[in-house]
């Protein structure tokens, strides 16, 4: 077996008193798609920030390509390649869609100006790729739909040829001809060689686009298995009932009975 | 007007004319109806000579109101800027005073100011107080020290080259006519409007075409956004503290310079006037919207109302009530506006 892309080892975060994330350990390979499921509240999305750098693990260990590393702040992340698509989609308000997706690394001339035109010029590439009907270059990223901004969200992920994908529910927000569109993103930037991280309520979507999925529940890992070897029921009783199926490995978090005979 | 604004970062043109533009239009409405109104109602109002006055009364307002717009639009205020031009100020002329010559010794009345607003930064960023609060206890601490380090007496006899920055002018034409007093043909320049346009150039460049432009508007406009795009927004808030401390610091040698005498009590109250500035200008007090253009029009419609009902014999009292209304006006336009 390959090295994998990333190993996130016993990771352990409580915010004052809470365990959002319980000794938690998932890991991805390269050009390979795993799904984070679990329900509301499970700690998907917590888990993810530690890897992309937006909080800091109370403990546990996470390894790049079998090299521990820390990742202190998002600058971190992005310094190991890692772009993320935040539920909240981490947009600058008033800027427009091509300041928000150069944001903190802007591009400029040789005497330091922010060259708009090559952002601008950059960001119409992209998008006309990912939403073709995006027209609102010069819009302040507040007055875009929520489909669009999610759009604008996306394009600033795939942009900087990230090696580690993580997407939290990137396509909440979108249409059915879009969220097709991500899909198809999703397949090519597979054969890239790309490991994504996909959160997604969405049970089809999880057995379309990954190979792997992982459930928690309460913070705890349920357990992890091929998408192959579990049914949608019993991806269902691992997010509702914690119960580990036969075709899966469990982790902490399922319940004790299952975790036994499984 | 030095403007480097573009539309498509807080504008947007083929969008719809945004409130923004929209704002600064209607603020450079109101000031040219001020002018017309002032000069239809006296004459000396509208002269060369007057509007030269008008621009070296508006430079302290006009500094201070840049870096009130750096921080305002961090999604910060800085309450502190009145108490550290008078700080800066009594740093000049006790330095002076101990020997220093003019220039090196205006040099730490600024660079005093700076430190002020790195405290500031600090203080927001790493201690977590917020903005309102730590300018104010800044705001309480300058001036406390300004009063303590002069024993609260202004210091005077600083020396004709003290005045210069404040008195002097660039083009300045003079006839000699034989007599004891030469004609003025032209007041010239004055130094503090020079000074002025540099800043406004140099902090519309800033804000428009620098990284760390973008970010002071990324940082007001979403910080937890901007913090996990990879802007250091803690650095950027306290740059923008620092440069607004910096400026106070020039504002303060300006003032003192132009009356030729340290007044560890001046300035009291003039962090409204900048705050006032900013906010006619189209600042918004959540961040992430402003510009220098805007601030710059706010301050001579402060300076224009000031100086215009001044000479048409209007008390003091009655020009801070015209003042407030103004603010609160500029303020309802623009969400009526918003607000369709
Ligand atoms: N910054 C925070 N401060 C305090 N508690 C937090 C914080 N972030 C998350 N939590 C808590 O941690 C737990 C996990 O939250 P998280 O956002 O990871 O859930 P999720 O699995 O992503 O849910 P959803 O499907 O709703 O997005 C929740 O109980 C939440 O209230
Ligand atoms: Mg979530």
């Amino acid at each position: 077996m390959t090295t994998p892309l990333v190993e996130m080892k016993d990771m352990c975060i409580s915010f004052g008193g809470v365990h959002a994330v319980d000794h938690v350990s998932v890991d991805l390979h390269p050009g390979e798609v795993v799904g984070l499921l679990g329900h509301n509240g499970a700690g998907k999305s917590t888990l993810i920030k530690i890897l992309s750098g937006a909080y800091k693990a109370d403990s546990g260990q996470i390894l790049i390509e079998g090299k521990e590393v820390h990742i202190h702040s998002p600058r971190d992340a992005r310094h190991h390649n890692i772009e993320t698509i935040y539920q909240t989609l981490a947009l600058a308000d008033n800027l427009d869609a091509a300041s928000n997706l150069f944001l903190g690394r802007e591009l400029t001339s040789s005497l330091g100006f922010v060259d708009d035109d090559a952002m601008e010029a950059e960001t119409r590439k992209i998008m006309g790729r990912l939403n073709p009907n995006f027209k609102k270059f010069h819009a302040p990223v507040k007055a875009l739909s929520g489909g669009q901004r999610q759009s604008v969200a996306i394009a600033r992920a795939v942009y900087f040829n990230a090696k580690i994908l993580i997407m939290d529910e990137p396509t909440a927000a979108l249409g059915v001809h879009e969220t097709q569109m991500v899909a198809e993103l999703i397949q090519e930037l597979k054969k890239q060689g790309l490991g994504i991280f996909l959160i997604s309520h969405d049970i089809h979507d999880v057995f379309q686009l990954c190979d792997r999925l992982a459930v928690m529940k309460n913070g705890q890992l349920v357990g992890t298995a091929k998408t192959s070897d579990v049914t949608d029921d019993d991806v269902l009783g691992m997010i509702i009932l914690g119960k580990c199926p036969p075709g899966a490995v469990p982790g902490p978090g399922a319940i004790a009975e299952e975790a036994a005979s499984g | 007007m030095a403007d480097f604004d573009r539309g498509a970062l807080v504008t947007g043109w083929s969008f719809k004319p945004s409130s923004v533009s929209f704002h600064k239009l209607s603020a450079l409405l109101t000031l040219a109806l001020l002018i017309f109104a002032f000069s239809f109602g006296n004459d000396a109002f509208f002269t060369v000579n007057n509007g030269l006055t008008v621009l070296l009364q508006t430079s302290v307002i006009g500094l201070l109101g840049i870096g009130m717009t750096l921080v305002i639009i961090t999604g910060g205020i800085d309450l502190s800027v009145g108490s550290v031009l008078a700080l800066s100020g009594v740093m000049t002329g006790l330095s002076i005073k101990a020997g220093v010559p003019v220039a090196p010794a205006m040099a730490i009345g600024v660079v005093t100011g700076a430190v002020c607003g790195l405290v500031n930064g600090f203080v927001i960023t790493k201690m977590r107080i917020t903005p309102f609060v730590a300018t104010l206890g800044m705001m309480l601490i300058a001036r406390g020290l300004a009063l303590q380090l002069t024993g609260a007496a202004p210091i005077s006899r600083l020396g004709e080259a003290f005045g210069l920055l404040g008195n002097g002018s660039l083009f300045r034409i003079v006839e000699k006519t034989g007599g004891i007093f030469p004609k003025v043909v032209f007041a010239g320049i004055p130094y503090p409007a020079i000074l002025l346009a540099v800043a406004v150039v140099g902090a519309a460049y800033l804000l428009n075409r620098r990284q760390s432009g973008r970010h002071i508007y990324a940082t007001g406009s979403n910080e937890e956004a901007a913090r996990l795009s990879g802007v250091l927004v803690d650095r950027t808030k306290i740059f923008a503290y620092t440069l607004s401390g910096a400026m106070a610091g020039l504002a303060g040698n300006v003032l003192m310079s132009r009356l030729v005498t340290v007044q560890p009590n001046e300035g009291v109250m003039y962090e409204l006037d900048a705050i006032a500035a900013a906010v006619i200008g189209g600042a918004s007090l959540m961040g992430g919207v402003g510009n220098i253009s805007g601030t710059m029009i706010g301050a001579f419609i402060i300076g224009v109302l000031r100086n215009g009902l001044n000479m048409a014999g209007v008390s003091a009292f009655i020009q801070q009530i015209v003042i407030g209304v103004i603010v609160i006006l500029a303020v309802y336009v623009d969400q009526v506006r918003n607000r369709r």
